[in-house]
């Protein structure tokens, strides 16, 4: 049985929580993809929200080596949908 | 006395709500269908709608938890995004704000026989979200046939099927979808009419993560057990199989509200922002 000052706690702290990580991701958080320019390998340093929409229409692959490439090279028009 | 009144304000305001659900779903289809084309797909909604429907503003939680999974990212924005709403709302949002959660009900509508599932198949969706969109895509990567995208009714229905379609009227060749999604995706539409909400009860991994919440969540189910009168109707009312008056925040509720309709009014929709009403409302939040 859960009381409402400790419903309350735990709801402000899950609130908090929550809000932090939303605004690292949205604000702070990046990762690099290696990407082709030209025939030329180059390293991106993608901002979170840009991965979304990456992931969404499968721009970017986890390679075997634990790389994150970029399916396509940069310039060139990115997927429109997820191969998925 | 003051207190009472006001408790049945909330009621009535509950009642009234009730009312106005299924076009508070179909109002939520404004934000969710991209009626302004904006494809924010930089950012996160809080409801299961595929990214790869033509019409998606934003992208789904869940597709990009298990892609970044599968990239050996962590999801900040996702996670973020599904703690603060969950947080907050807990299953509510299954029950009045979710696209395909309104799909189910519509369908429900139709006159067809209706049949239960066992309490059991609820904790399904728990293997759903820990197997297809935390491990599968983590250890495998988003080429296994079990990855939660791969297998979804939703990016069936909202995507494959939307493209199939406009493939074949521009003439060129129709890229089929997997058989195991198409399977799946017949057998969800067969079901949606004899069961309801068989998604949302038996498999949707964002229903299992916010229904976690519920116990915890800023708006939830509030039983006054001084109201009950042990009439049983709460059970009666409830879709899902649920005792409402024995497990108000029961992990399987989609908080429709319909319990809330019972006579003596014993159910309502509380919220932690409320002042303190009486003495047995603490007691009460099980």
């Amino acid at each position: 049985m859960i009381n409402k000052n400790k419903k309350s706690l735990i709801f402000g702290l899950l609130v908090l929580f929550g809000a932090a990580l939303l605004a690292y991701g949205a604000f702070f958080h990046s990762t690099t993809v290696s990407a082709r320019q030209d025939g030329q390998p180059v390293m991106l340093a993608k901002s979170e929200p840009a991965l979304i929409k990456e992931a969404s229409v499968s721009g970017v692959k986890r390679d075997e080596s634990g790389k994150i490439k970029q399916t396509y090279e940069v310039g060139e028009k990115a997927p429109e949908a997820c191969s998925t | 006395m003051v207190a009472m009144i006001k408790k049945n304000k909330t009621g009535s305001f509950t009642s009234k709500l009730l009312g106005w659900r299924m076009w508070i779903q179909a109002a939520f289809l404004m934000v969710w269908l991209d009626p302004a084309g904006l494809r924010m797909h930089t950012m996160c909604s809080p409801v299961f709608h595929c990214y790869a429907c033509p019409l998606a503003t934003f992208g789904c939680p869940i597709g990009i938890i298990a892609q970044f999974g599968a990239l050996h990212v962590f999801p900040f924005i996702a996670v973020g995004l599904l703690i603060a709403v969950g947080a907050l709302f807990g299953t509510l949002i299954c029950g009045w704000i979710c696209p395909f959660g309104f799909l189910q009900d519509l369908a429900a509508k139709v006159p067809t026989p209706k049949f239960d599932l066992p309490k059991v198949t609820g904790y399904l969706r728990y293997v759903m979200l820990i197997v297809t969109v935390l491990a599968i895509p983590y250890l495998f990567g988003e080429e296994h046939p079990l990855f939660i995208c791969r297998v979804c009714p939703a990016g069936a229905l909202e995507a494959a099927v939307p493209s199939m379609v406009s493939q074949a009227i521009a003439g060129e060749t129709i890229i089929w979808p997997s058989v195991l999604k198409l399977t799946i995706l017949v057998l969800f539409l067969i079901a949606i009419f004899f069961i309801r909400r068989p998604w949302c009860r038996m498999l949707c991994p964002l229903g299992a993560i916010f229904s976690l919440f519920n116990r915890v969540s800023a708006f939830f189910l509030r039983f006054d057990a001084d109201k009950c009168t042990h009439c049983e109707r709460c059970h009666k009312l409830c879709e899902y199989g649920i005792e409402p008056e024995k497990t108000p925040n029961d992990l399987r509720c989609i908080r429709c509200l319909e319990c809330t309709n019972c006579s003596p009014d014993a159910l309502n929709l509380g919220s932690i922002f409320e002042r303190a009403q009486s003495k047995n409302d603490n007691s009460c939040d099980k």
